[in-house]
């Protein structure tokens, strides 16, 4: 997508509030809703995602990434010990999503794999006010003349027209776990062109969050667009190791033909590193260790965040 | 059986690794193919006496879609298809990739209308293959490469017209119009000698030509080497000097950097009677002209 996120949120019919959603920054401040020495936890996951992993010096980032996600997940389900409705989650892996939508007379779809999804019981309650969301009827989406809204995007005949929320092995009706939580985009190829920059992240974390939302909204509301009384609300954290973007989205309305009207909202919270450095072999300039290993920079907020975000919905 | 794996062989190095379905296999590549089937021949047999055989083809030019994004290309070393030295002082240099441009400003996309339309530049970059800078610009749904002109900085509006009026635009720097609407005595470049032929003129780091006058139906450029050249008005040229305008004043500094640049060193040998050196004045060579005027029949 050449415009990033701007692009997505014109795909979309989105308006962007910058930082996390007053209920998420709650659960945040809240200290009930801490771990006890988690600093000394979470410096320990990274250690073993980027020194202890492999038996080479420094692991590759197809190594460290998906370990450091599942160390992270690892400590999030440890407050389930507080927190019983925690345990009603499930992760799935390479889940495929299928939504289309029409937004003013060109026909979008999203098709592919996605990544880790973490379904849950019960729906994430809506985030925004009805104020707020009354609000965006008056905000007009950004539209970059002479670049068309659709650049960038692949060009495919469509014979069906799919809506579904997984493969349909598992996502079913009557299936527990049926509402959409958060996905996880871990972006862990070697070299760099073919790793998503962080804009590009943030603008594919976006398209797929919309997706997932919109197969589930069609699923429970049915195919006619109209403006949905309970919001629909998914999450969606990116990474690449290191870089952290956080992202919730509420997905108030399938009438996505017009660009007026009532508008979806997502909040975007970007570039929180969780750490700046880690040191594999220590630096050593002149027979004299200046740096030795370790990590360097760690900033435990990022992972307040990370634990809120999961811990947003069941609190 | 061998000769067809062989020729698969080949051409899967050559194809590249694309995420589009598989190109059409068009004339372009009609040729190609038997001259190819002659080299793996021969090389199955080892290349056994006789003249060379076509041993090279530059089958990496075999692209039919246009892409933006670069293509490994082969370095021909100065060799033709024969596999002979045509042009001496070439080999060696820098491995590079080529950006495919479009020198046909005008062209409109599938399903547009063909009416004047601007475009936004993305991002100017040096060029590997040429002197001058290339801009990515982004227009409707598609993405292409041109030749950047001076001062064309991200971000920039560019309009491309083919509507002649009767008063001349003034024309922004960039923009790309047929040299009817240009006012006489603007610096172009790009220019094209028959109408959608696409530019072949003036391309290089900082040349410009002068629009001289225009004369019923055509118009008189001048070309930087000083020779006029007359072609239709319907000609589309873009405004302003090409980029990268301080290239000829670069120093090499060293032969290294030459051979990078792809140079071999000349021979040393001194040509007696060669007549290189000293100043040279000639008459201008007559004016060049593109245009099919119709002859005019004497009548009794």
């Amino acid at each position: 997508l050449l415009q990033g996120v701007r692009q997505a949120l014109w795909l979309t019919k989105t308006k962007v509030v910058e930082g996390l959603p007053p209920p998420v920054l709650s659960i945040i401040g809240n200290p009930a809703h801490q771990l006890d020495d988690y600093e000394e936890r979470v410096k320990r996951a990274i250690s073993h995602a980027r020194f202890w992993n492999t038996t080479e010096v420094a692991p590759r980032r197809e190594y460290y990434c998906p370990v450091l996600f599942e160390d992270l997940i690892h400590l999030c389900r440890l407050m389930s010990a507080k927190y019983p409705p925690l345990a009603k989650r499930m992760l799935a892996r390479d889940y495929r999503i299928a939504a289309t939508w029409e937004r003013e007379s060109i026909l979008l779809q999203i098709r592919g794999l996605n990544g880790i999804l973490m379904n849950s019981m019960a729906p994430i309650p809506p985030v925004a006010s009805k104020e707020e969301i009354l609000a965006t009827k008056e905000h007009v989406l950004e539209t970059f003349y002479p670049i068309s809204p659709t650049i960038d995007l692949q060009e495919v005949n469509v014979y069906k027209e799919l809506n579904d929320t997984g493969k349909s092995g598992c996502f079913r009706d009557g299936y527990p776990y049926s509402h959409p939580h958060t996905l996880f985009f871990l972006e862990s190829a070697n070299i760099r062109p073919n790793r998503f920059r962080p804009e590009q992240l943030r603008a594919k974390m976006l398209m797929f969050a919309f997706g997932n939302a919109l197969a589930k909204a069609k699923a429970v509301y049915g195919n006619d667009p109209k403006v949905l009384e309970q919001p629909v609300v998914v999450q969606s954290i990116g990474t690449d190791g290191q870089l952290f973007q956080f992202m919730v989205f509420q997905l108030n309305t399938t009438d996505l033909v017009s660009s007026d009207g009532i508008k979806n909202l997502v909040w975007i919270d970007s570039d929180q590193n969780l750490y700046e450095k880690a040191q594999c072999v220590p630096e050593v300039k002149k027979r004299v260790v200046t740096k030795p290993a370790g990590i360097y920079g760690f900033q435990p907020d990022t992972f307040k965040k990370f634990l809120a975000l999961y811990l947003h919905g069941t609190v | 059986a061998m000769a067809a794996a062989g020729l698969r062989r080949a051409l899967g190095s050559l194809l590249l690794s694309v995420r589009l379905p598989a190109l059409p296999r068009t004339p372009p590549l009609a040729s190609p193919p038997c001259l190819l089937r002659g080299a793996l021949a021969a090389a199955c047999r080892g290349l056994a006496g006789s003249a060379p055989r076509c041993t090279t083809d530059p089958l990496w030019k075999c692209r039919v879609k246009y892409t933006v994004r670069p293509i490994g290309m082969k370095k021909t070393g100065g060799r033709d298809h024969t596999g002979r030295i045509r042009v001496r002082g070439i080999g060696g240099g820098h491995k590079r990739r080529y950006r495919m441009i479009d020198f046909q400003r005008l062209r409109y996309e599938e399903g547009a209308p063909a009416e004047p339309f601007t475009e936004k530049v993305i991002n100017v970059r040096y060029d590997p293959c040429r002197s001058a800078d290339i801009a990515l610009v982004a227009g409707g749904n598609r993405k292409r490469w041109i030749i950047a002109t001076e001062n064309m900085q991200p971000g920039d509006i560019i309009k491309n017209s083919s509507h002649i009026g009767r008063m001349a635009v003034s024309a922004n720097e960039g923009d790309a119009y047929p040299l009817g609407a240009l006012p006489v005595g603007t610096l172009i470049c790009n220019l094209e000698s028959h109408p959608g032929k696409g530019a072949q003129y003036i391309r290089a780091a900082g040349t410009c030509g002068v629009l001289l006058r225009k004369v019923n139906g055509t118009a008189i450029v001048q070309l930087p080497s000083k020779r006029h050249m007359q072609v239709l008005e319907t000609c589309v040229a873009t405004v302003g000097r090409v980029s990268n305008v301080d290239h000829n004043k670069r120093v090499i500094g060293k032969a290294g950097r030459n051979r990078w640049l792809g140079k071999r060193p000349h021979t040393g040998l001194w040509h007696r009677k060669g007549g290189w050196a000293g100043r040279k004045i000639k008459p201008l060579p007559p004016m060049k002209s593109y245009v099919n005027l119709p002859r005019v029949t004497t009548q009794e």
